[in-house]
């Protein structure tokens, strides 16, 4: 078996049953895709799978024989963050960062797939990925900009909307 | 059948670091021979951006910019004791601390710099990574220059330290609850409005809109103060009207073990946020901060049990408000007891009608 | 200034979006062998039969750890604030909840180290149960505690925590009405995206590195350091990069058993939770039981507050003390209220101990007394706003603990909320602020507080 793996092919060893996650993780040493469940429901795992976003864990690598596999070291690395990362840097869109790699990876499949800058649209991309730290507003913001192809100063950050910061009124 | 909008409102305080107190915390600070600094604090960060908050203080301290600063919290050989990121302390309490570590080490830096200008170091201070006279900002020489002289030439290690031990408050009487001093440092304060629309014919509650806001003493990083805002906000909305760990409390039955089986917020669930950040400094939190991580998710359940009661009349208070509480609620249109000035809510859950070992009253 | 209040990016953003930033998971260290737990099945059960032999005879199992190879097997989280300890770190002769850990294993991978738990003979004998902590008084109750059913070790062995202020009973003959509720919020849990985990490696000289996701380094160094019986420089956490914790990661749930393993392997050991095990054997929110009685006055004054809370621990004590104390202090709420009586208990019954989570012992109060307020100012026909407002705590007002509010901004923050949901409040409220009550802000009811008490 082998896959390609960021554009590059590599022969699998692992035993066919084995998750794409377990692959990923433990026989090729790509961290990025995360064990935050192993039942198909966080979505930290996720990796594209022939362009098409994926729950690795829930995976046989025996069914992705031969696939391109992509994940977020095959998107950016730190001098050439993609438009996606550089959004989600921008907008402060990672708290823990556990879920990020993989959210990214749902992000720049809605993008790739001409998805729009409306925020239900996002919300309804993203909805099988969990957050526990942000409420979700700055990832839907993140995505929402890099779709409207906004360029950044990764010296700043975005604020979020709606919110108004005043000095206090009372001595 | 039909839904029904209602407004709730609600207002709370929370407090900074651990209760009575007592709770180090501990940082030391090194420069490097190019005037680049290192911090080593032992606390954790969970994302709520201790990293970057604690470098912010210390570049603001020293008068040096961001991306001079090195943050180490990785391990407890090279990293003095921090109690921990819990209590909303990494801000006030251990924010102090770095403080404190990098004002310790801004003096050593304005001594040898001193030295090398022929001046007293109380007629120097640094601005952008500079050493300036006072008054005479022509007159400098570079952080980066003095650490190469502090190395080089005066053989001195540059390092500051600093702990911040907000003294024990003693429970004096057992019987009163009276303590030695006050028992926690600065308090934050925040109000939230929740708009919900129930269903009265399925029960579900939909958390429309949340209005927050939260005196925060000084927003060091505003962005990283709107991320608590809004995780927060999504978290108390799951307190509110979602997430049960015993669906079936008291009995430990049926417990969710999985992502799907467990109920909680996603980005579909996602409220409506308006927000306003209030900075009234604080006394003695870092250039006037306090915490405000924790309470982030306790205004939102009070809030939404005053809309849901706005909206259909009925008043749930045992938490999550399940469309099941809220069906029960509307069929059984229960209202208090009332005798005298008395006016008894809720006695069907109240020990008085559940246990024999322990009664209430006035 | 120019570095604090700027936006500036995260300092860990660019690592987070690449995928970079390293978690405990994400650590490679050469012949590392993975944990696994045998955990009680039952909720109350006396351990009759323990026999580790098989799994220990195992291929690929490398060690087996029971209560014998603890050096000092029960430490609490607090015991060094004077909390004595009650939790076994695995159960000894009896099992309290619901996945308490009896033993764990180490093996060359997962499978072999769940096959040797299924092989571990244990045997139990079922002991009565107690869910339901309004129940924990009653006569005949099932005794499920080594201390009895409520925590008795307050300072003095008070069985319970105490704030009495003022004089109850004259509120409650002053009041126009009498106003009491019931309020119980869920247990929930943290769900934090990054599991419990850690991974220990010994080292050559003897020391043993403990990759750790807990959120405080130098309380999980102390409580594994005391477990073990040895001093805290044999010992290396390395953390302080944690994929979630929201208070969880106080426990050190996983770094002093697996550490134990490591020794007992002489290996590098991993165990790392699975999300089963974080939903149903992690600690949760504690469940609350409040009932507030508060006498009032009909133009929305509280004059006295009778409280009684049930703070269910779990099976043991973990923070929960702690928590009723933080609890206790804030019982009032963001409010003056200057007679007071508050009894809270902590309860022990059958289920997962419970733990600190964000808020801690505070957002069940916030919920309540929010959730009373409400009422009251519903059923005196008074603005909810206006309710709080003039109840809400003035600089000179008093704590519970009768300490003095010195800058508190509950009326500022209330008045920024009417303005942000498009309100118009009275001009009597309008123009509050902090400063110190007088007029038709100082009743009769407060003057007291502010002439004999505080510090």
């Amino acid at each position: 078996m082998n896959i390609v793996l960021n554009g590059v092919t590599v022969a699998i060893k692992s035993p066919p049953l084995a998750s794409l996650l377990t692959v990923l993780r433990e026989e090729l040493n790509v961290t990025s895709t995360k064990v935050g469940c192993e039942q198909g429901g966080c979505g930290a795992c996720t990796a594209l799978v022939n362009g098409k976003p994926q729950r690795t864990c829930l995976t046989p690598i025996a069914a992705v024989d031969g696939a391109s596999v992509t994940t977020v070291e095959g998107l950016g690395d730190s001098d050439h963050l993609t438009a996606v990362q550089q959004s989600f840097v921008n907008h402060y869109a990672a708290q823990c960062g556990f879920c990020t790699p993989a959210m990214i990876i749902a992000a720049t499949a809605y993008l790739e797939g001409n998805g729009s800058s409306d925020r239900e649209e996002i919300e309804e991309a993203l909805k099988g990925h969990t957050c526990r730290c942000t409420g979700y507003q700055k990832i839907v913001s993140a995505v929402a900009a890099a779709v409207a192809e906004t360029t950044f100063d990764l010296t700043v950050t975005t604020p979020s909307p709606n919110t108004v910061i005043k000095s206090g009124g009372q001595t | 059948m039909a839904t029904h909008r209602g407004f709730g409102i609600s207002s709370i305080e929370y407090p900074t670091g651990m209760n009575q107190n007592g709770d180090p915390s501990q940082a030391w600070v090194k420069v490097k021979p190019d005037g680049r600094v290192d911090v080593f604090s032992g606390t954790s960060d969970i994302g709520n951006g201790a990293k970057t908050i604690q470098s912010q203080i210390v570049a603001e301290a020293i008068g040096i910019p961001y991306d001079w600063v090195t943050f180490d919290n990785s391990n407890t050989d090279s990293s003095p004791v921090c109690t921990g990121t819990f209590a909303s302390r990494a801000t006030f309490v251990a924010g102090n601390a770095v403080l404190k570590a990098a004002m310790d080490v801004k003096q050593k830096i304005l001594e040898v710099a001193g030295k090398e200008m022929e001046v007293s170091p109380e007629d120097l201070h640094i601005v952008d990574g500079e050493v300036q006279v006072k008054g005479s900002p022509d007159t400098k020489l570079g952080v980066a220059d003095v650490a190469a002289a502090a190395t080089w030439t005066h053989g001195v290690l540059m390092t500051g330290t600093g702990a911040q031990l907000n003294e024990y408050a003693e429970i004096t009487n057992t019987l009163t609850g009276e303590v030695s001093g006050p028992p926690h440092a600065a308090i934050s304060y925040a109000a939230c409005a929740a708009e919900v629309e129930v269903d009265d014919e399925t029960g579900d509650v939909r958390v429309l809109r949340l209005i927050q806001v939260y005196d925060v003493g000084k927003a060091i990083n505003p962005s990283l103060v709107e991320g608590q805002i809004e995780g927060g906000a999504l978290m108390g909305l799951g307190l509110g009207v979602l997430e049960n760990s015993y669906p079936y409390y008291p009995s430990p039955d049926h417990r969710g073990y999985s992502i799907g089986s467990y109920y909680m917020p996603s980005s579909e669930d996602m409220p409506e946020y308006k927000t306003a950040i209030i900075e009234n400094p604080s006394a003695d939190g870092p250039y006037g901060a306090k915490g405000i991580g924790e309470m982030a998710n306790n205004g939102q359940p009070g809030a939404i049990t005053a809309a849901v009661h706005d909206a259909v009349g009925i008043w749930v208070t045992e938490l999550p408000i399940t469309p099941e509480l809220v069906l029960r609620a509307l069929d059984a249109k229960a209202e208090p007891r009332r005798e005298g000035k008395l006016i008894a809510f809720d006695e069907e859950l109240s020990v008085n009608s559940m246990a024999s070992g322990i009664s209430w009253s006035v | 200034m120019k570095v604090v209040g700027a936006r500036l990016p995260r300092y860990d953003g660019v690592g987070h979006v690449t995928g970079q930033t390293q978690y405990v998971d994400d650590v490679r260290v050469q012949g590392m062998l993975w944990a696994k737990a045998l955990r009680s099945p039952v909720h109350h059960a006396k351990i009759t039969h323990l026999d580790t032999a098989k799994a220990e005879a195992m291929s690929g199992v490398h060690a087996v750890v029971t209560w014998r190879d603890v050096p000092l097997l029960e430490y609490g989280h607090l015991s060094a604030l004077g909390i004595p300890a009650d939790e076994p770190l695995l159960a000894k002769d009896t099992v309290r909840y619901m996945g308490q850990p009896i033993a764990l294993v180490a093996a060359d991978d997962e499978d072999t180290a769940q096959a040797a738990v299924n092989a571990i003979e244990v045997k139990f004998e079922e002991l009565p149960t107690l869910f339901d902590v309004r129940n924990a008084f009653d006569e005949g109750a099932p005794k499920i505690h080594q201390w009895g059913n409520w925590y008795p070790h307050f300072e003095g062995d008070m069985d319970r925590r105490q704030i009495r202020k003022g004089n109850i009973e004259d509120a409650f003959d002053r009041a126009d009405k009498i106003i009491s509720g019931v309020y119980r919020p869920a247990a929930i849990e943290h769900v934090p995206l990054e599991t419990q985990v850690s991974l220990v490696v010994p080292e050559p000289d003897g020391r043993l590195t403990i990759y750790s996701c807990t959120q405080a380094l130098y309380f999980s160094l102390a409580v594994v350091a005391a477990h073990l019986e040895v001093p805290m420089n044999r010992i290396k956490i390395v953390g302080g990069t944690v994929g979630g914790g929201f208070g969880g990661k106080v426990d050190t749930a996983t770094e002093t058993l697996t550490a134990l393993a490591a020794m007992k392997a002489n290996r590098p050991v991993k165990w790392r939770w699975t999300r089963e095990e974080e939903f149903l054997v992690s600690s949760t929110r504690a469940p609350w039981h409040m009932e507030i009685i508060d006498a009032v006055t009909e133009d929305g004054w509280i004059l006295g507050r009778k409280m009684l809370t049930l703070h269910d621990s779990g099976a043991y004590a973990r923070f929960s003390p702690y928590g009723l104390t933080k609890h206790s202090f804030h019982h009032t709420g963001a409010y003056t209220i200057p007679n007071l009586h508050f009894d809270g208990y902590v309860v022990f019954t059958n289920r997962t101990p419970t733990t600190a989570m964000r808020g801690f012992g505070v957002t069940s109060i916030s919920f309540a007394v929010e959730t009373h307020l409400s009422r009251i100012a519903d059923e005196l026909g008074l603005d909810p706003y206006e309710v709080r407002l003039k109840n809400a705590n003035r600089i000179n007002d008093t704590s519970p603990n009768r300490i003095r509010y010195t800058d508190p901004s509950s009326v500022e923050v209330i008045q920024a909320l009417s303005e942000a949901a498009g309100g118009e409040l009275a001009p009597a409220y309008a123009g509050a602020t902090r400063a110190p009550r007088e007029g038709e802000m100082l009743p009769e009811h407060l003057i007291g507080q502010l002439k004999t008490e505080g510090h």
